[in-house]
């Protein structure tokens, strides 16, 4: 009883490990929804326009790829939630934001705030940040020699 | 004499730890490729840019490059990032560069993407595929319960 007990900690705590189950499972959440919210542009892949640029399109299918990993590796694949949380930020502070307050923008601009900038939020919430102060910032550096 | 030999780590053999230190060294280079090489393509176009331009491949560029810094620390940690890379320029070649290279139906940005592109078949050596392998395929996820 007790043993059970100690070997598995609320699901709301860390205990022992690195990060709750809670965590766990709200960045499997986010793969998932990664995975089917970007599989149309996985599609896409196989039926474009002969001469569409398509690096967009590529990078989008990198990402649901690395979700797929995400699933089954949610901590190790942090990384690639960092860089979601980075890019749409990079876009909505020199892109997006600029665009909407002047009112000038790409054609794209409200799909687009919709689509990339709404997002953050969710990186914000999902992401493990004291995961990332200990593996990313406090941890000392790969060895050197 | 035997202190100091045993202090250092070989550098071709991994030894005692996941990859020798030869590795890690590629794969800092390799990081700091993408400092060096999207600084100088990328950041400009971010911070100066048309007032409509949508800026989306600039910021998930932008951001590879911001996480690269990460990179030179972490090499093994950000390891991600790398497979990312790989995964979305693997895709954009099959799905648009060699396509489009035999048909001849190119778009007007194919010359300079396909170059930038295709430099990334390094990353095939780069990559510890043994280490990959064992974090990412053969070790257990997380945990699910």
């Amino acid at each position: 009883m007790s043993i059970a007990a100690a070997r598995s900690p609320r699901f709301w705590e860390r205990g022992d490990h690195e990060v709750s189950l809670a965590r766990i499972y709200a960045i499997r959440a986010v793969s998932l929804l990664g995975v089917w919210g970007l599989f149309s542009t996985v599609m896409s892949l196989f039926d474009h326009a002969p001469d569409d640029r398509g690096m967009i399109k590529a990078m989008v299918s990198g990402l649901w790829v690395m979700a797929i990993i995400g699933i089954r590796y949610p901590l190790k694949m942090v990384p690639i939630l960092l860089f979601e949380l980075v890019w749409k930020l990079l876009w909505l502070i020199f892109f997006g934001i600029p665009q909407w307050w002047t009112g000038i923008g790409s054609p794209r601009l409200q799909e687009d705030l919709w689509s990339i900038g709404a997002f953050p939020i969710v990186c914000v919430l999902v992401i493990p940040w004291g995961y990332v102060w200990r593996h990313y910032v406090k941890e000392p550096a790969e060895r050197w020699r | 004499m035997t202190a100091a030999v045993s202090a250092s780590t070989p550098l071709v053999g991994p030894g005692e730890y996941e990859v020798s230190l030869f590795r890690l060294y590629v794969l800092r280079a390799m990081y700091l490729v993408l400092v060096v090489g999207l600084g100088a393509m990328i950041v400009p176009e971010i911070v100066d840019h048309e007032l409509t331009s949508r800026g989306v491949i600039a910021s998930l560029l932008g951001a590879v490059w911001l996480l690269a810094f990460l990179g030179l620390r972490y090499p093994l940690e950000m390891l991600p990032l790398l497979m990312f890379e790989l995964a979305w320029k693997a895709i954009w070649l099959f799905a648009y560069g060699l396509p489009q290279w035999s048909s001849g139906q190119r778009p007007a940005t194919f010359a300079e993407d396909s170059f930038n592109i295709a430099f990334g078949v390094v990353l095939l050596f780069v990559i510890p595929w043994r280490y990959a392998w064992r974090r990412f395929v053969a070790r257990p996820g997380a945990r699910w319960h």
